[in-house]
C-alpha cells in the first residue's frame, strides 16, 4: 500500500492538530517567509514533543517488522537534524499527531519554561546546530518520553463520559468539552485511540497538513537521504532503538486506556431497589455475558450451514446501510428458510424471538413469497464493529432478536441484533471497503416523539390546564369497570404490580371486614384518664385529634387475603359508614401499593381472624382456571399462611354497583359468652354482645406522666347469669389492647358509672383471656334494638340486646372468691376481718362543694378550711377515709386476702364500732372480728407463691 | 423504503417504542423485560439512567394556567433541568456533547426520563403561575423553589 493512500486515510480519522505556533508557521511558510524562523518555532514544537521520549525505557527487542523500521528511520533523522528546509515542511505534521488537544496548554507552558530535566537541552539549541550521535540519542530518549507521556492525552478525552450519572461530573466534562471545543479535537472515545496507535508509524513520519498535498513525499525522501549522510549508522541505530520503544510503549498504554470508557460506566451509583433501572441493569449484564459467550462460541463454531435450519435465525441479505447517531440501519431482504411457518402479526407491535419462544420467531415478519420481505435491521455500535455490514453481505441474526412495527409503515424493524454473524461477504468487498457508510443527518430536534400524547394534552387556545396526572394515566382502562380490565387474583395483581408503582388495573375482591387501627397511642386514652380521675385534664382532650386508619380485610376469589390500609378517618364514627358501604360487597381495588408480606407466625392475631373466615362459604377458583368450579366436595385446604399488607387511599376501594352481598362474605358469628368460654380452641376469634359491668384502665409510667395502657372490661351476658344452667363463670374479663381503637363513645360509656352494652367484633380469645386487638371493633350497643342494625354489617347485632335488657333489671351475679380467681376479674367476697393495714389507714378532709382535697386552714375560723380549687370557705369538710383490711375468707383457705374497702363500707364499720359518735376515729380492736360481705370486689392482684395472696378492691356495681 | 424514511428511521423507532411503553404500562402497569431491553438497544446507556430517574420520581411536569407545559428533571446531583415539550433540548452537558455535537445519541437521559415518565404517568404534577412559567422556560427559575 502506498504511503500516499495511508496518509490520506488517516488524515481523515485524525484531524490535523497543530500547535498554535504551528498555525502561524504553516501560514508563514505558504507566504514564503524566511525558513529560519520557521525552523526555530518548528523545533520548539518538536522539542515539546521530544521531551517526552527522555525517560522512556529503551526496549531491546528489535523484532518489529522492517516496514515499521523504515518509517521510523524516515521520521527520526529528520527530527534529529532539526534544521533544514525539508524538515520544516514535515515538522508541524509530527507534532500534530503526537500532542493531543488537551495537552496543548501544557505543551505551551513547557515550551515557555525550561523543559523538565535535563533543562539545558532546549529545542532551539538542539535543532539550530547539528549534534553528535550521543546528543541525538539523548534528545530522542527525551522525545520518546514525551511521546509516551503524551499518549496519555487522549486518555483525558476518553474519560469523557457523556452518560455519566452525576451532574457534577457532567459539569467537569463540560469543561473538558469546551477545552476541546473546536471540531478537529473531537476524538471518538472508543475508536480513536486504538487508531492512533496502530497508525502511528506512517503518521509520525509523514502526516502532512492537507494543504501540502502530494508534494509531501519528495521532501521526506530527500530528508531521509540527508539523514543517512549526516547522522551516520550509529545514530540511526540509536534512533531505531528509541523509536522501537516509541512503538512499543503506546501499545501497552492502549490496552490500559481502551478500558477507560468501559470503566467509567462502572462508577454507578446504586439503583433503587426493585426499580426499573435495577431490573434493566440486571438484564443488561445478563445480556452482556450472553453476548460475550455467544461471540466466543460463534468464533469456535464454524458450521454455519446448520444455523440456517435452526428456528428463529433470520437470514438477511443486506441491500443498503445507513448510519444514524452511532447506529447502523441496514435495509435487508429476508430469506426465510423453507421450513418457516408464518403467522399473522400479533397485537403488540414489539415481539421478541428467543430460544424459549422459537415458534413465534418469524411471525412478525411479513410472509415471504416471490417478493422477498424487506426488513430494516438496526445494529448498534458494538455489533457494527464486529459485523461491518455492507451491501451484498448475508447476515444471520440469531435469537433473541426483537421486531418492531412502526405505525403507518410496512417495514418491520429488527432490534436487539446482538447475536449477528456475517456469513457471506460480497466478492467485491475489497473495492468496497473504503466506501464510507452513508451518514444520515441528525433528526430534527423540533420533531418530538410521542406526538399523539403531546397533542392530546396540549389544548391550544383554551385557558385550561389539562393535567395528565398519575392517576388519570394509570387508570386509563382501569376506571372502566369492565371485567376484562381487572384481575381477579390478588397475587396476580401484586405480582403484576411488580416494582413499577401503584396498581393501575383493578383487582376484584370481597371486603370481609372493615376496621380501624389507632395511629397514635395517646389520644382517646388521655382524655379518658382525665375523666376517670375526675380532675381537670392536664392534657387537653385529644379524642378529636386521634387518628385512626381505616383498614379493610379483603379476600379474592382464590381465597387469598390482604389487609388494605386506607386513609385516616377524620372521625371514628365514619367507620360505621364505611362498614355499611363496603363490608360484604365485591369491590375493585385500585392504586394499591404493597407494604408488607406477613406470615401466620408473626401475625397470629390477624390469622385468627382469617381462620374464622375459613373455609370460605363458596368454592374457590383454582389457579389457572377462570371459571368457578361448583364442586363443594372438593376440600378447600388449609387457610393461607401468609397475606399482604397493602396501602391505598379512600378511592382505592370501589364497590361494584348493583351487586348484592357477595357469597364469599362470612359475617361475624355472634356467640354467647358461655359458648366462647366452652370453646376448646386455645386461640380463636369471637364476636359477642355483652354487658360491661366494670372497667379498669391500667397505666404505664411514661416519660412525663402515666400513659394509659390496656383497658380491662368485666363483661357478662345472660348466658353466664342464668341460674339454672350448670355452674360456670359469671363474668369474663376482656382486655382491650392499645392496638384496638377505643372510640370516644366507648371511652365515655366506660368512664361513667353504671352498666353499658357493647358489641365486640372479632376479638381474640387467647389462652383463656379475651383480647380486643387491631382487627377488633368495639362499639357501644344501643339498648333498644333497632331493626336497621340487623341489615348493617358493621355492628354485631342480634337478639341479645333484648335479653340483656331483661337481664339488666336483675342484679349481676358474681363468682365467689376462689383459689382459681384470676386477676382483673370480679368476685364476691365474704369474710371476717383479721387484721387492719394500719400503714395505709388514714383519713383526710375534702371540700364538700367540689370534692377537691386542696384545702388550707382558714385564717378566720379555726375549724374551717379554705378550698383552693373552688375558692370557698369550707365549714364542714367531708372526711374521706382509706382502709384496707385482711380478711379470713371461708372459700379461700390458707391464704392472705386483703381488701380495700369503699367509703360507705368503712363508715358503716366505724359507725357500728362506736355508735353515737359521728367521727370518733377508731380503735383497731373495734374492727377486728367483724364480718364483712358479701362484697363485690375487683381482683387487683393474685400471687400464688409462696402462698396464695389476693388483693381485692371493693367496687360498687 | 425511501431515503426519507431511512433518514427518520431511528427517531421513528424511538417514537414507536415510547408508544409501546405507554400502551404496555396502561395495560399491565409494568414494563416487561423485552421492552426494557429494546429501550436499552435504541437509547443506549441513557435508558438505564433515565429509568433510574423514573424510579426516583425525579420528573415533574410543570404546567401554567395558560396551558404551557414543561418538564423539570431533577438530576443526580440535585440540579434541575428544564426540558421542553415542543422540541428536544436539555441544558445538560451530555445533551450538548452526545446529542448536539457528536450525534451519538438520540436524547439525553433527562429528556428520555421525561418521555418515559409521561408514558407511564409517573411524573409529579405541579401548577405554577404564568410568571413562574415564563421564568422556567427562559431558564431562570425552578418551579420547585416556589
Amino acid at each position: 500500500m502506498s504511503f500516499q493512500r495511508k496518509r490520506k486515510k488517516y488524515s481523515k480519522d485524525i484531524k490535523c492538530i497543530l500547535f498554535p505556533d504551528d498555525d502561524v508557521k504553516v501560514g508563514a511558510r505558504k507566504m514564503g517567509i524566511e525558513p529560519s524562523i520557521i525552523t526555530n518555532s518548528a523545533s520548539n514544537s518538536w522539542e515539546r514533543c521530544g521531551d517526552s521520549f527522555l525517560n522512556t525505557p529503551l526496549i531491546k527487542n528489535l523484532s518489529s517488522s522492517g516496514k515499521k523500521w523504515q518509517h521510523v528511520r524516515q521520521q527520526s533523522p529528520a527530527q534529529a537534524q532539526g534544521g533544514g528546509p525539508h524538515y520544516e515542511e514535515e515538522e508541524p505534521v509530527h507534532i500534530a499527531w503526537s500532542s493531543s488537544d488537551s495537552e496543548l496548554s501544557d505543551g505551551e507552558a513547557q515550551a515557555k519554561q525550561p523543559a523538565p530535566p535535563p533543562p539545558s537541552h532546549t529545542g532551539a539549541q538542539q535543532h539550530s546546530r547539528p549534534r553528535g550521535p550521543a546528543a541525538s540519542k539523548q534528545s530522542y530518549s527525551r522525545a520518546l518520553r514525551r511521546l509516551c507521556t503524551e499518549t496519555h492525552c487522549p486518555d483525558d478525552l476518553l474519560k469523557i463520559d457523556p452518560d455519566s450519572d452525576s451532574e457534577v461530573a457532567d459539569d467537569v466534562e463540560e469543561e473538558n468539552i469546551s477545552e476541546c471545543g473546536s471540531e478537529r479535537y473531537i476524538v471518538e472515545p472508543n475508536q480513536s485511540f486504538p487508531k492512533l496507535t496502530t497508525a502511528e508509524d506512517p503518521d509520525i513520519s509523514d502526516y502532512p497538513s492537507d494543504e501540502e498535498g502530494d508534494s509531501a513525499d519528495t521532501p521526506t525522501q530527500s530528508c531521509l537521504e540527508a539523514v543517512a549522510v549526516k547522522g551516520g549508522t550509529r545514530s540511526v541505530s540509536d534512533w531505531v532503538r528509541s523509536a522501537q520503544a516509541a512503538l512499543q510503549t503506546p501499545q501497552k498504554q492502549t490496552t490500559k486506556n481502551a478500558k477507560t470508557p468501559e470503566d467509567s460506566h462502572k462508577k454507578k451509583i446504586t439503583f433503587q431497589r426493585g426499580g426499573l433501572a435495577e431490573r434493566l441493569n440486571r438484564l443488561q449484564s445478563r445480556q452482556r455475558s450472553a453476548i460475550s459467550f455467544w461471540r466466543h462460541q460463534s468464533i469456535s463454531c464454524t458450521n454455519r450451514s446448520s444455523a440456517v435450519h435452526k428456528p428463529g435465525v433470520l437470514v438477511l441479505e443486506v441491500l443498503s446501510v445507513q448510519e444514524e447517531s452511532c447506529m447502523q440501519m441496514a435495509l435487508c431482504e429476508h430469506h426465510p428458510p423453507a421450513t418457516d411457518q408464518h403467522r399473522p402479526p400479533s397485537n403488540t407491535s414489539i415481539t421478541t424471538a428467543d430460544q424459549d419462544n422459537l415458534s413465534a420467531t418469524d411471525h412478525t415478519l411479513p410472509p415471504s413469497g416471490p417478493v422477498r420481505a424487506r426488513v430494516l435491521v438496526l445494529f448498534n455500535k458494538e455489533t457494527v464493529g464486529q459485523l461491518a455490514p455492507a451491501p451484498g453481505d448475508v447476515i444471520y441474526v440469531y435469537p433473541p432478536w426483537q421486531s418492531l412495527m412502526i405505525d403507518g409503515q410496512h417495514n418491520t424493524i429488527i432490534l436487539n441484533t446482538h447475536f449477528s454473524q456475517k456469513v457471506y461477504s460480497d466478492t467485491k468487498q475489497a473495492s468496497r471497503v473504503l466506501v464510507p457508510v452513508v451518514k444520515c443527518s441528525p433528526y430534527s430536534l423540533a420533531r418530538t416523539f410521542h406526538q399523539v400524547e403531546f397533542n392530546k394534552t396540549l389544548p391550544v387556545g383554551h385557558g385550561i390546564v389539562q393535567k395528565v396526572s398519575a392517576q388519570s394515566l394509570c387508570c386509563i382502562g382501569g376506571s372502566v369497570t369492565r371485567r376484562s380490565s381487572r384481575w381477579d387474583s390478588l397475587l396476580e395483581a401484586i405480582e403484576g404490580l411488580g416494582q413499577a408503582g401503584p396498581l393501575g388495573r383493578g383487582v376484584e375482591v370481597v371486603v370481609q371486614r372493615v376496621y380501624c387501627t389507632p395511629v397514635r397511642e395517646q389520644s382517646a386514652r388521655a382524655s379518658l384518664k382525665s375523666r376517670v380521675l375526675g380532675r381537670s385534664p392536664t392534657v387537653p382532650p385529644s379524642v378529636q385529634n386521634s387518628k385512626n386508619r381505616l383498614c379493610a380485610l379483603v379476600q379474592d376469589s382464590y381465597g387469598m387475603f390482604s389487609v388494605v390500609q386506607l386513609h385516616l378517618l377524620p372521625s371514628e364514627d365514619q367507620l360505621h359508614l364505611y362498614s355499611s358501604k363496603w363490608q360484604g360487597r365485591t369491590c375493585i381495588l385500585r392504586a394499591i401499593k404493597v407494604v408488607q408480606r406477613v406470615t401466620r407466625e408473626r401475625y397470629s392475631r390477624l390469622f385468627s381472624l382469617i381462620d374464622s373466615l375459613w373455609p370460605p362459604p363458596m368454592s374457590l377458583k383454582i389457579d389457572g382456571g377462570t371459571q368457578n368450579v361448583h364442586n363443594d366436595s372438593r376440600p378447600k385446604g388449609p387457610a393461607p399462611s401468609f397475606c399482604y399488607f397493602l396501602s391505598g387511599q379512600e378511592s382505592s376501594v370501589e364497590p361494584v354497583e348493583g351487586e348484592p352481598v357477595s357469597t364469599l362474605y362470612l359475617r361475624p358469628t355472634v356467640q354467647t359468652l358461655r359458648d366462647i368460654l366452652e370453646c376448646e380452641l386455645s386461640c380463636h376469634c369471637c364476636s359477642f354482645v355483652a354487658t360491661v359491668i366494670h372497667s379498669r384502665i391500667q397505666y404505664h409510667s411514661g416519660d412525663v406522666a402515666q400513659v394509659p395502657g390496656e383497658v380491662w372490661l368485666i363483661v357478662t351476658d345472660p348466658s353466664l347469669q342464668q341460674p339454672e344452667v350448670p355452674p360456670c363463670r359469671r363474668t369474663l374479663a376482656v382486655c382491650m389492647t392499645t392496638s384496638c381503637v377505643l372510640t370516644s363513645s366507648v371511652a365515655k360509656a366506660i368512664s361513667t358509672p353504671g352498666v353499658c352494652y357493647m358489641s365486640f367484633r372479632d376479638a381474640v380469645k387467647e389462652h383463656g383471656v379475651i383480647l380486643c386487638v387491631e382487627q377488633s371493633v368495639v362499639q357501644l350497643q344501643p339498648l333498644v334494638c333497632c331493626p336497621q342494625t340487623e341489615s348493617q354489617g358493621g355492628a354485631v347485632s342480634g337478639s341479645f340486646p333484648q335479653t340483656l335488657q331483661q337481664a339488666s333489671s336483675q342484679p349481676v351475679r358474681l363468682d365467689p372468691l376462689s383459689p382459681e380467681t384470676s386477676p382483673n376479674s370480679l368476685c364476691t367476697v365474704t369474710g371476717r376481718i383479721v387484721s387492719v393495714d394500719e400503714d395505709t389507714a388514714y383519713s383526710w378532709p375534702i371540700c364538700n362543694m367540689c370534692g377537691s382535697d386542696r384545702l388550707e386552714t382558714a385564717p378566720q375560723k379555726t375549724k374551717a378550711f379554705h378550698c383552693v380549687a373552688c375558692d370557698s370557705l369550707v365549714d364542714r369538710p367531708t372526711v374521706k377515709m382509706h382502709l384496707e383490711v385482711f380478711i379470713n375468707c371461708s372459700t379461700v383457705k390458707e391464704s392472705t386476702v386483703k381488701i380495700k374497702l369503699q367509703q360507705s363500707t368503712i363508715k358503716s364499720l366505724l359507725n357500728a364500732a362506736s355508735p353515737g359518735q359521728e367521727f370518733p376515729g377508731y380503735e383497731v380492736e373495734n374492727v377486728l372480728g367483724r364480718e364483712l360481705g358479701p362484697l363485690s370486689s375487683y381482683v387487683r392482684m393474685v400471687t400464688r407463691k409462696p402462698t396464695l395472696w389476693i388483693s381485692l378492691e371493693e367496687i360498687c356495681l | 423504503m425511501t431515503d426519507y424514511e431511512m433518514t427518520s428511521c431511528l427517531s421513528a423507532v424511538a417514537d414507536q417504542l415510547l408508544k409501546e411503553v405507554q400502551k404496555t404500562y396502561q395495560e399491565k402497569t409494568q414494563i416487561p423485560d423485552d421492552l426494557l431491553i429494546a429501550l436499552r438497544f435504541v437509547f443506549g446507556s441513557c435508558a438505564l439512567q433515565a429509568l433510574d430517574l423514573i424510579d426516583k420520581r425525579s420528573v415533574t411536569c410543570v404546567s401554567s394556567f395558560s396551558g404551557r407545559r414543561a418538564y423539570q428533571v431533577m438530576g443526580g446531583s440535585g440540579l434541575l433541568y428544564t426540558c421542553y415539550t415542543s422540541c428536544h433540548y436539555c441544558p445538560c452537558p451530555a445533551f450538548t456533547y452526545t446529542v448536539l455535537r457528536r450525534n451519538d445519541s438520540l436524547l439525553c437521559k433527562h429528556i428520555l426520563a421525561a418521555y418515559l415518565s409521561q408514558a407511564m404517568g409517573l411524573s409529579q404534577q405541579e401548577t405554577v403561575s404564568d410568571q413562574q412559567m415564563s421564568s422556567i422556560l427562559s431558564g431562570r427559575a425552578a418551579a420547585t423553589d416556589t
